[in-house]
């Protein structure tokens, strides 16, 4: 095979490859080389934890369904890999903790 | 002559004895520079690499308790949250910002470990894997707190007045990291009496505690109880470690402050 040919050919393997890369390559790792993703479960995580410091002005029904999300979405937390999945399981059970001691504190007046 | 010596020796072996039974052996108070620093060595050792000396001072000067304690979960008790090398290089725990990209207040924050590493990288290494090495610290404790308002004990700064002043700005949100919160409704000052008559009240500032830690750092791991009077606190749970002293015994202003805490004036 001539040199320019395999050259040719060399060049093509490399840009096949590189977009490749490019595809496969996962979503977070364009985030500023941040480790925490951006991924679904992320947003329920938000979205529940982001009112840790409201949790004494919610009423009996609405921290019960907080605790029932944080559940939820715990059994989707345990399918990560470490150590994303320790960190983010205790983040949610910190979450979960203070609710259903909220929760426990409303029922109890 | 033999006789007397050995009397002598044996005196003197009995005070030390008695004296040593009775109160222990004396603990001693850290220097403000070593106050609140932690010896991380789950995995240092085993390693081959020198335990971590974490000093408090200068991380609480740049973040809130709760970015370190809730966001990155790093544990309240000393050794409890097993913090791997690869963690960090995965970007969690130190890793999240000593990744060697992070700049943070006009400086790059250097990384914290790393698969490859060069002869000239264990100067890097050491900067964290300290104990017990003569490692010139980066930052200076004297030189960086001399501005501070300054208090008796612990660390010798007064960090509340500090933060007052403009002298220190913890950040509260990791990009990325943090979640959004809306911000806390503030809580109104309560009283707790002691259970000596003679002392002074204890004024409990929510809104002082909340700024730097959230709810969930303190709710419910170490106070059960929201209800006044609910939980009985003992001084003595307290120098042990646990309630107030979780924090208070170790990072916050220690115990030895009593007057921190029991402001108000006892009613005649």
């Amino acid at each position: 095979m001539p040199y320019k040919t395999r050259s040719a050919i060399g060049k093509i393997f490399l840009l096949c490859w590189f977009l490749t890369a490019i595809l496969v390559a996962p979503k977070e790792s364009f985030y500023c080389g941040s480790a925490y993703s951006q991924e679904d479960w992320r947003k329920e995580f938000d979205e529940i934890c982001s009112k840790t410091e409201n949790a004494m002005e919610f009423s009996v029904e609405e921290l019960r369904s907080l605790v029932n999300r944080c559940d939820a979405l715990k059994s989707r937390v345990e399918k990560l890999d470490e150590p994303q999945r320790k960190i983010t399981l205790r983040r949610l059970q910190m979450c979960r903790d203070l609710y259903a001691f909220a929760f426990e504190m409303k029922e109890k007046k | 002559m033999l006789k007397k010596t050995f009397l002598v020796g044996v005196l003197v072996l009995g005070i030390a004895g008695v004296s040593l039974a009775q109160t222990g052996v004396k603990k001693k108070r850290p220097l403000p520079f070593e106050y609140g620093r932690v010896i991380l060595n789950s995995y240092s050792e085993e390693a081959r690499l020198s335990p971590v000396v974490f000093d408090h001072w200068l991380h609480r000067a740049k973040f809130t308790c709760r970015v370190c304690h809730v966001d990155l979960t790093f544990a309240m008790k000393t050794g409890t949250t097993t913090i791997k090398a690869s963690d960090n290089m995965k970007g969690y725990y130190c890793g999240t910002c000593h990744n060697g990209k992070m700049i943070f207040q006009g400086v790059k924050i250097f990384e914290s470990c790393s698969k490859k590493f060069l002869p000239e990288d264990v100067k890097r290494c050491d900067r964290c894997h300290s104990l017990g090495k003569n490692v010139k610290r980066e930052y200076d404790f004297a030189k960086f707190s001399e501005r501070f308002p300054k208090e008796r004990f612990g660390n010798g700064i007064d960090w509340e007045k500090s933060e007052a002043a403009g002298f220190i700005n913890p950040v509260d949100f990791l990009e990325g990291v943090s979640i959004p919160r809306k911000p806390l409704s503030t809580q109104k000052d309560f009283a707790l009496s002691p259970k000596l008559e003679s002392m002074p009240e204890i004024i409990f500032s929510h809104k002082k505690h909340t700024v730097w830690n959230g709810c969930e750092l303190c709710h419910p791991e170490i106070f059960m109880g929201v209800k006044k009077g609910a939980t009985k606190y003992s001084m003595v749970e307290i120098f042990e470690g646990r309630y107030c002293g979780v924090c208070h015994s170790t990072v916050a202003f220690p115990l030895l402050d009593c007057q921190r805490c029991h402001t108000k004036p006892v009613q005649q």
